[in-house]
């Protein structure tokens, strides 16, 4: 197992090049942290690199992944099969095409369903990645990008609701940070009494809802929808966001808070839409207040002399009366 | 390490980093996903001498810093696993014994990514990242040990084997 290594203790040489490599990782980490392209470019690169591979296997695996559900009701008419094995052969890869083609239109036709209600203009892309086990974020590969008219900060949403944000985009393909990583906090304000609060990911399928107001109210099975931010970026308003399952009554704390779930399935993605640009009338924008009547008085010149209009023959002007005209600010 | 033998790792690193970010990734499993990378590269560093560990470590850092899903700034796991190498090459002699067989270099290299991963976790708290529920970070990194153990018998031996093509004759002797 251990064969060519050497096992002899390092000596200064080694500890130097460690010293060496750690200065220069924390250079690197103060470097991202100030904000400098150089770093932050090379992921863009990365993600250059990938994005085919990534649209290659999603194109493969998509299918595959539907066929292993297709087995389990194969298994119910075996003995049919059997004798229709070989033309279901020649099928199989047909059926599986199809039934995937269906299962995207259904979730696009959602999607899309969602988005029209709402005024929402969309670009719809599909899920062609996942983040990484090792680096604890939740995030998902799209294949749409600035081509697509798909910018930073905008809203993704899926056929049930609120899935995540843009978080970096490139030509063809962009990254989504998923609404249940750790780092990402939405307003969001409860349907049925109107009381406002931040949503923040946990990492997994539940999230925590902290009420803004001590004295709102939030109760098992309230709906939540997103509140909006400013200019619709990042979060667009009126988005379905989630439900309340579990309502925290602890009295150490002003706020109540309470544990959501939301209403997407962010582990079986596979078409979303990209919100780019939000409905005018926006459900947050309070009801305009009607306007009150204003009098304006207009007050006309002083009239000719009836002699003098007779003589020039124009006619006489009517006699000045002040006149009362509702008019709006 | 000679030279040749770092390029080739780097690339290896590389088209492997391309492999977990595109295909393992993807693949639900139970409980928590799987780094096939941060595996191979922690049995990699095992296998290496104290300088070879250190910069390994570091090259293979860099590169899952690379990562576009990735929240935490450029060069957190290059100075973790940089610090991941340094400490396994200076206690080889106390895992030696440990990882001959494939069971325990297995299980070696499940306790060697928990600890890199809980080692990034609290650097990330440390720097202010978010990182959600301790529990579910508790579960991630057993997740990521179990699937670990269990499939390092089917990594393990390809890369040794791979390993032992690219050793020079002093190198094996």
């Amino acid at each position: 197992m251990l064969r060519g290594v050497n096992r002899r203790p390092g000596g200064n040489r080694s500890r130097l090049l460690l010293v060496i490599l750690l200065v220069t990782a924390l250079f690197f980490i103060t470097l991202d942290l100030r904000g400098v392209t150089l770093t932050s470019g090379s992921r863009s690169v990365t993600q250059s690199i990938l994005a085919p591979v990534q649209k290659s296997v999603s194109n493969i695996f998509a299918p595959v992944g539907r066929f292993f559900s297709d087995i389990k009701n194969f298994g119910k008419t075996n003995n049919e099969l059997q004798d229709l094995k070989a033309q279901n052969a020649k099928l199989a890869s047909e059926v599986v095409l199809n039934k995937d083609i269906q299962g995207e239109l259904k979730e696009l036709r959602g999607t899309l369903d969602l988005a029209a209600r709402a005024n929402y203009k969309v670009v719809a892309a599909r899920v062609i990645g996942r983040g990484s086990a090792s680096t604890f974020s939740q995030t998902i590969s799209i294949d749409a990008g600035t081509a697509d008219h798909v910018s930073v900060n905008e809203t993704v949403i899926s056929e049930n609701g609120l899935v995540g944000v843009v978080k970096s985009v490139e030509a063809h393909t962009a990254i989504v940070l998923l609404m249940n990583d750790p780092s990402f906090k939405i307003g969001v304000r409860v349907a049925r009494s109107q009381s406002v609060g931040v949503l923040t990911g946990q990492g997994d399928n539940t999230y925590q809802f902290d009420l803004l107001d001590p004295a709102g109210s939030v109760q098992v099975g309230d709906a939540l929808i997103s509140n909006g931010s400013d200019n619709n970026r990042p979060y667009i308003p009126g988005v379905p966001v989630g439900y309340v399952t579990a309502v925290d009554h602890t009295s150490a704390i002003l706020t109540q808070s309470a544990t959501v779930k939301s209403y997407t399935n962010l582990n079986n993605l596979g078409v979303v839409a990209v919100v780019v640009s939000a409905p005018t009338s926006a459900p947050r924008i309070p009801i305009q207040p009607t306007p009150i009547p204003t009098v304006t008085v207009f007050v006309t010149p002083p009239p000719f002399s009836v002699a003098t209009a007779g003589a020039s023959g124009a006619t006489p002007a009517p006699t000045p009366t002040p006149s009362a005209t509702s008019s709006t600010k | 390490m000679n030279p040749l033998r770092l390029a080739v790792n780097t690339l290896f690193l590389f088209g492997l980093f391309i492999v977990q970010e595109s295909v393992v990734s993807r693949i639900r499993l139970p409980l928590a996903g799987f780094s096939l990378y941060l595996a191979v590269l922690l049995a990699m560093i095992s296998l290496e001498e104290r300088t070879g560990a250190v910069v390994l470590g570091f090259i293979g850092g860099l590169v899952l810093d690379l990562s576009p899903t990735s929240n935490a700034p450029f060069g957190q796991w290059a100075l973790i696993l940089t610090v991941v190498g340094y400490l396994i090459s200076a206690n080889r002699d106390s895992v030696a014994e440990f990882i001959e067989g494939h069971i325990g270099f297995g299980i070696f290299i499940g306790i060697a990514a928990s600890g890199a991963l809980a080692a990034y976790l609290l650097f990330g708290t440390l720097l202010g990242e978010s990182n959600g529920n301790f529990w579910r970070a508790c579960i991630i990194i057993f997740g990521n040990f179990l699937y670990t153990v269990i499939f390092s018998p089917f990594f393990i031996p390809p890369l040794n084997w791979l390993r032992d093509q690219m050793l020079t004759s002093r190198e094996r002797a």
